[in-house]
């Protein structure tokens, strides 16, 4: 059983995009929600063991750790048609069920105090697998537990782990409509200081792009949660599925990574999906006719991207570090190559100067089990410098509270902030480098960049 | 015979002449094929050619009388050879060099050496060449039977050695007076009585017919006379009637007895040709003949009969005799042309076959030869059947146009680096198929080849259509069923290689492992295998290695395959690039020089270098996975396989080095550069395995399975199939020399600046590990303690390998050493992509350009690239103006 991957969730967010997660992978893998394997899907091809694991008996388990503070969401969970799939030990919830009041303190020092039986749990998931690859954390940046329990367990995880990957599917929270909860940007610069430091490969969910995808592009007038998240999994599922039908290539995540992302801070990956379709509900989005080449030029437009941010600025030099794309159904090989051309005589997609860079293709199999209206979809996995604009928006929401020292009477309670708030400016100046770095990749002597900071460093 | 065997040919002969003509074997190679005219079979073109050598020659009647000789032993080729030496005289300039040489030559050499590649002599030489070889076989033709049957024999000994011909017993040529033939012993003359001519004119009348009654089954008369022609020219006996006989009847005898001379012929070529060695073809014309002597028998008792009564003067004989001379004198013809051409079996049918064609204005020879060639062809026929229905060689006396060589066994498939089972196991022999198979001679053999694989496959193949197979001068009858035969028996074939034996199917099998389809196979074999790949090829353990190679086919995906079991793990004694320049290099002239250089390399290679894939190939599916195939198989395996574990271990070193995000943001100077360096490794390594996987295997594959949909037989599956694997090691850059050295090369410096990477990389975390050892010198008190100090010590030892990279840098080893390495693989790449550049347009392959516009899809080497170019261009301006500078010079 080669190179197993778990999955956890984390708080309301995580645990919901999870869910539609495993959703969509037994669906995709012909397992039912009871986790048997339906009699259509018995002898197929596909490598369910990279997710799941078989019990005993007959039943297919996730290799998901359910972990939240507040017993909401994961109730919803063992209420629904999906109770029995997972393993009930992996499902962990404080036992004060009080959440931790979107304060990112308060997550990260019951993340703390819970850490024993957590790590149990994923210590026990990890030694259940042969030869495990990584991590997959679903979490949310902006709120308590997501955010708070969920820097503390990267931290962890990192030490414990050296050398596996982690990888994360973060949602950023959504900038165009006011936020309930004030100190989202205190969560985020905090979050994105762990995110920078201790994970390996961050994949940006921005709400605010997904929410505009959902008015614009599915032409839904008041996205509901569940439409989101059944984005997401697509976009969760289909990143994984050159390891779930294995080919000739990628078959592995650190392959697929390791492309992806050249200098190990620049990690943090933006991604787009077409033709977008919502679960059954295929009328929504007429059918087209779907090519190769329409595929991915689609995925270089901003407007299918799911981040929030300029990709075409004439001002600002931004550029793709690098491009995946994961191209789903039938397609001619020649046909790749073929749109890889146009795309490169048209000039569509703006490169690094500093080292080759191509769009690579991944071509993968479909699962036989779903059916879908288009012959031909694809997901791009992008490293773009123009992510910067999210960590500024960031920075500069948060400078503005910091500057007043606004709403930190409840981080000062927790532990890490009792005597000094030095944490939060760490976090800042982390972020900062993280900026400059990107700004710096869309220069040519970005490789002789880290030098040159140091002389001017050791001058001051 | 393509171009440059002609071409060779040419020089080979020239050198043998001693020519050293100013044009060289160009001009002459280009003639020769101007004109080839593949079928110079029509009389017109012959007859003309003919004339025109006649013209041309000094002794025109000599020419023709060599050449009407040669036509009537049926040689093959003649016409066209004639055709040939006519377009040769009529080119001044060869002929004139000819000349030249056969004059300065003037016959130093063995001559019977030359006509071997005789395509080219003047007709002089060709003639003095007939010339020679006329008069010794002239002087041999008297023995020229007994020459025959003793090659025949000795033809068929080394053939069957278990199974002995039949011997006949000696006293059949002791007693000389079996025979129906003239007696040739000498007896004592018998004095004749009184001389006919005192006898009055109806006793003469009746004397004579009583003699030619007897003269005309072979024995002598008391006033014919028979004796053995001295001179050895056609007819062997000449006849002496009494002198004394009145005219009118001599001239009557005269004209009755050369029936005699024939049946003389006849009577001889049957009981000669009927002993064994010389096939059952000559035995069935034999009989045939017989029973048209015996009906000769039956007219000359009939003919006693009247004589008897008193029925038969002369005249009523000569009329009686008119149809029964025809048909013996036919016969005849046909006895001495058989003799002369020593023919037997095929070209016995080709002689009977062009006799009957001839005769088509005279209705009666025509049947008669009908009838000849039909019984003759009967047991030909017989095991034309056998062959085409049953797919079953019985040939005892190799007269069949097909040729078995049982020293090819079909398990050397599975060993030996050729086909030679396939193409040479049964081969045509154009000389033994009857002219009028010829057209369809490849269909027969592969008709019988096809049954032979489903026979060996213990399969009995009953064709439906399987009738009895009868000459007709109508060709189509018999080629209609030879087609239908063919028909059944490559659908049968294919059938049982597509349906029964799955051989699609396995195919795909093969492509899953050969052309790593299936990656998660390979990702699980090479994370078990790490440790035994990093060994010496000498102490791997093979069995290790394969019960590894089973639990990862078991625990991955792979497992569905119905074929997995085939698979094996093979180490071979010499890497990749060895095998390939050395197979490369066969055919050129570095063959020597490459083995001597290549020898100590081969000593001591890793696991990784040496380990393939092997796969049991079982009978008949080993017809199309032949050694060769398989070994082309696992060239480009063994590729694959190496560039699969370079990205590997580009990888490790990418989580090697992830830690680095931790660090202070100013450290990040030396590593920025190796990191840069290592995903520009990493974008060719999986752009290269892009392209070879998705451009080159997955298209052709797709042609491959198309065309096999489409295919009627086994031949094209196999031409497909070949067809397939030379594209894919062509496209996959494996077929070109110096582009294979400058992959290996590139190859080699990212795995060197892996293990460099790694090493640095290690001392850091074992000096980290040390200094953290010695500044938290306290164990920990409790658990909340211990996890404090936990990330305590993570930051510890973040900051120690950033100073240690401060170091590091101070010391600007590491700088350098990184920057050695970049310099190195971009200037190997940039070459790489240059050769690829130059060798795309050059040989017009525009799959090479794929990997260019892959490989520098963002311009980033385009700059360099073009300089190159441009170098390279101002190099060649620079040299062409030093060679006219020379050139002038030297004028």
């Amino acid at each position: 059983m080669p190179r197993e991957i778990i999955t956890l969730q984390l708080g309301q967010c995580g645990n919901q995009i999870g869910m539609e997660f495993w959703k969509q992978l037994c669906l995709e893998h012909g397992i039912s929600p009871e986790g048997i394997l339906e009699d259509f899907a018995t002898d197929g091809t596909d490598r369910k063991d990279v997710f799941f694991y078989q019990a005993d008996d007959e039943h297919y388990i996730p290799r998901a750790v359910l972990l939240d503070l507040e017993p909401r969401v994961i109730h919803g969970i063992q209420n629904s048609r999906y109770a029995n799939l997972y393993n009930p030990e992996n499902i962990f919830i404080s036992k004060d069920g009080g959440g931790a009041g979107n304060n990112w303190a308060s997550g990260y020092s019951q993340g703390e105090r819970l850490y024993e039986e957590v790590f149990d749990i994923i210590d026990r998931e990890a030694d259940n697998s042969d030869s495990l690859e990584g991590f997959v954390l679903a979490h949310s940046i902006a709120g308590g537990t997501g955010s708070g329990m969920g820097s503390y367990i990267l931290e962890k995880l990192n030490d414990r782990f050296p050398k596996k990957l982690i990888q994360t599917y973060s949602v950023f929270p959504n900038q165009q409509e006011i936020s309930d909860v004030v100190v989202q940007p205190y969560n985020s610069m905090l979050t994105l200081k762990r995110l920078t430091q201790n994970s390996d490969c961050v994949v940006v969910l921005d709400n605010t792009a997904l929410n505009r995808i959902a008015t614009e592009r599915l032409h839904l007038q008041k996205p509901d949660f569940l439409q989101i998240n059944q984005m997401v999994s697509t976009i969760m599922s289909t990143s994984t599925t050159t390891l779930r039908y294995p080919g000739y290539m990628n078959n592995d995540l650190i392959g697929l990574v390791a492309s992806l992302i050249p200098t190990p801070r620049l990690h943090f990956l933006m991604t787009g999906y077409t033709p977008l379709t919502l679960g059954t509900d295929t009328k929504l989005a007429s059918v087209r006719k779907t090519t190769v080449l329409d595929v991915m030029r689609r995925l270089l437009q901003p407007k299918n991207i799911m981040v929030s941010t300029t990709l075409r600025d004439k001002q600002s030099s931004h550029c793709y570090i690098s491009i995946l794309n994961i191209i789903q159904g039938e397609v001619d090989p020649t046909q790749v190559h073929k749109s890889l051309q146009r795309i490169r005589e048209r000039k569509l997609a703006n490169f690094i100067p500093w080292g080759p860079a191509s769009i690579q293709v991944a071509l993968s199999k479909k699962s036989p089990y779903v059916q879908t209206a288009h012959r031909v979809s694809g997901l791009m996995l992008a490293n773009h410098t123009s992510i910067v604009s999210l960590f500024e928006r960031t920075c500069s929401q948060f400078d503005k509270l910091r500057k007043r020292e606004a709403f930190l009477e409840q981080f000062r309670k927790e532990n890490i902030f009792k005597d000094n708030l030095d944490e939060l400016d760490d976090s800042r100046e982390v972020v900062q480098q993280l900026i400059d770095e990107l700004h710096a990749a869309t220069k040519p002597d970005y490789i002789s960049w880290g030098t040159q900071q140091a002389a001017q460093a050791s001058k001051s | 015979m393509s171009e440059f065997r002609i071409h060779h040919l040419v020089s080979e002969l020239m050198k043998v002449l001693g020519t050293q003509g100013k044009e060289g074997p160009e001009v002459y190679t280009d003639l020769l094929l101007k004109n080839v005219t593949p079928y110079i079979t029509t009389q017109v073109s012959s007859h003309s050619a003919k004339r025109k050598i006649a013209e041309f020659t000094k002794s025109p009647a000599e020419f023709l009388n060599k050449y009407d000789e040669l036509k009537s032993k049926n040689v093959r080729d003649l016409d066209a050879l004639v055709y040939l030496l006519s377009k040769l005289s009529e080119d001044k300039d060869v002929v004139s060099t000819l000349k030249d040489n056969s004059d300065k030559l003037l016959m130093p050499m063995d001559k019977i050496s030359l006509p071997a590649s005789g395509t080219k002599m003047s007709e002089e030489d060709v003639l003095e060449l007939r010339n020679q070889l006329l008069a010794a076989s002239s002087v041999a033709s008297s023995q020229a039977s007994e020459v025959f049957r003793k090659m025949m024999r000795e033809k068929q000994a080394k053939k069957n050695t278990s199974l002995s011909l039949p011997v006949l017993s000696p006293w059949v040529f002791e007693r000389p007076f079996l025979t129906g033939d003239f007696v040739k012993v000498s007896r004592p003359t018998i004095e004749p009585g009184i001389p006919l001519g005192t006898l009055p004119l109806g006793m003469q009348e009746m004397t004579i017919v009583h003699d030619l009654l007897t003269v005309m089954m072979g024995t002598e008369g008391k006033y014919i006379l028979v004796r053995q022609s001295s001179d050895g020219s056609v007819t062997p006996y000449t006849f002496q009637v009494d002198r004394s006989l009145d005219t009118s009847l001599q001239e009557l005898v005269n004209r009755i007895l050369p029936i005699c001379n024939n049946y003389s012929t006849v009577m001889h070529f049957i009981e000669d040709k009927s002993s064994f060695e010389f096939g059952v073809v000559n035995h069935a014309l034999c009989g045939a003949m017989r029973t048209l002597v015996k009906e000769y028998n039956i007219l000359i008792a009939q003919l006693e009969h009247q004589f008897k009564q008193g029925q038969l003067p002369l005249q009523r004989f000569w009329f009686y005799m008119q149809p029964c001379m025809q048909t013996m004198e036919i016969l005849a013809s046909i006895s001495s042309s058989v003799d002369r051409g020593a023919c037997a079996g095929g070209s016995v049918l080709s002689l009977l076959h062009e006799k009957t064609v001839t005769m088509i204005g005279d209705m009666r020879a025509q049947e008669l030869c009908l009838f000849l060639t039909q019984s003759a062809c009967a047991p030909y026929f017989e095991i034309l059947e056998k062959w085409i229905y049953k797919g079953i060689i019985k040939d005892p006396y190799c007269e069949f146009m097909i040729e078995e060589n049982e020293a090819l066994q079909k398990e050397k498939l599975q060993q030996e680096y050729n086909d030679a089972y396939w193409e040479q196991r049964y081969t045509n022999c154009r000389e033994r198929s009857p002219i009028f198979l010829e057209t369809i001679a490849d269909k027969i053999l592969r008709t019988g080849k096809y049954l032979n694989v489903v026979r060996q496959c213990g399969h009995d193949p009953r064709c439906p259509n399987a009738e009895e197979i009868l000459y007709t001068l109508k060709e189509r009858q018999y080629v209609d069923q030879i087609d239908k035969a063919y028909q059944y028996a490559s659908k049968l074939l294919l059938q049982l290689l597509m349906d029964e034996r799955e051989l699609v199917q396995r195919l795909g099998s093969i492509k899953r492992y050969f052309l790593m389809e299936q990656g998660d196979f390979f990702v699980h074999l090479m994370d078990i295998t790490e440790e035994e790949m990093k060994k010496r090829v000498d102490d791997i353990i093979p069995s290790r290695l394969e019960s590894l190679l089973e639990l990862a086919v078991r625990t991955s995906q792979a497992n569905s395959d119905p074929f997995k079991d085939d698979l094996r793990v093979d180490l071979l004694p010499y890497d990749l690039n060895t095998q390939l320049l050395r197979i490369l290099s066969i055919e050129s002239r570095q063959e020597k020089a490459m083995l001597h250089e290549m020898d100590p390399t081969e000593l001591n290679i890793s696991g990784l270098e040496a380990f393939s894939f092997d796969y049991v190939v079982r009978w008949p599916e080993s017809l199309i996975l032949s050694r060769k195939a398989l070994t082309k198989y696992q060239m480009l395996f063994r590729h694959l396989f190496y560039c699969k574990h370079v990205e590997r271990t580009l990888c490790n070193i990418w989580l090697l080095n992830k830690e680095a995000k931790r660090f202070t943001l100013y450290s990040s100077r030396w590593y920025a550069a190796a990191f840069a360096l290592r995903q520009r490794m990493l974008h060719l390594v999986q752009n290269l395995q892009y392209y070879m996987m998705f451009e080159v295997v997955e298209p052709h594959w797709h042609i491959l399975q198309d065309n096999l949909r489409k295919v009627s037989n086994i031949d094209d599956v196999l031409s497909h199939h070949t067809d397939f694997l030379d594209q894919c090691l062509k496209d996959c850059m494996l077929t070109n020399p110096d582009i294979i050295k400058n992959v290996s090369k590139l190859m080699l410096v990212c795995v060197t600046f892996a293990n460099c990477i790694q090493r640095v990389t290690q001392t850091m975390n074992v000096e980290a590990e040390v200094s953290r050892l010695i500044d938290t010198g306290t164990p920990p008190k409790s658990d909340k303690d211990k996890d404090k100090q936990d990330s305590e010590r993570r930051r510890t030892t973040t900051k120690v390998v950033s100073e240690h990279i401060e170091q590091l840098n101070a010391s600007d080893d590491f700088t350098n050493t990184v920057h050695n390495f970049d310099s190195n693989f971009s200037s190997l790449l940039i070459s790489l992509l240059d050769k690829l550049s130059l060798f795309s347009t050059a040989n017009c392959e525009h799959n090479m350009m794929n990997i260019i516009h892959r490989l520098d899809f963002n311009g980033f080497y385009t700059v360099r690239l073009e300089k190159l170019a441009a170098d390279r261009s101002m190099a060649a301006h620079r040299d062409e103006d030093l060679m006219d500078v020379g050139g002038a010079e030297a004028r």
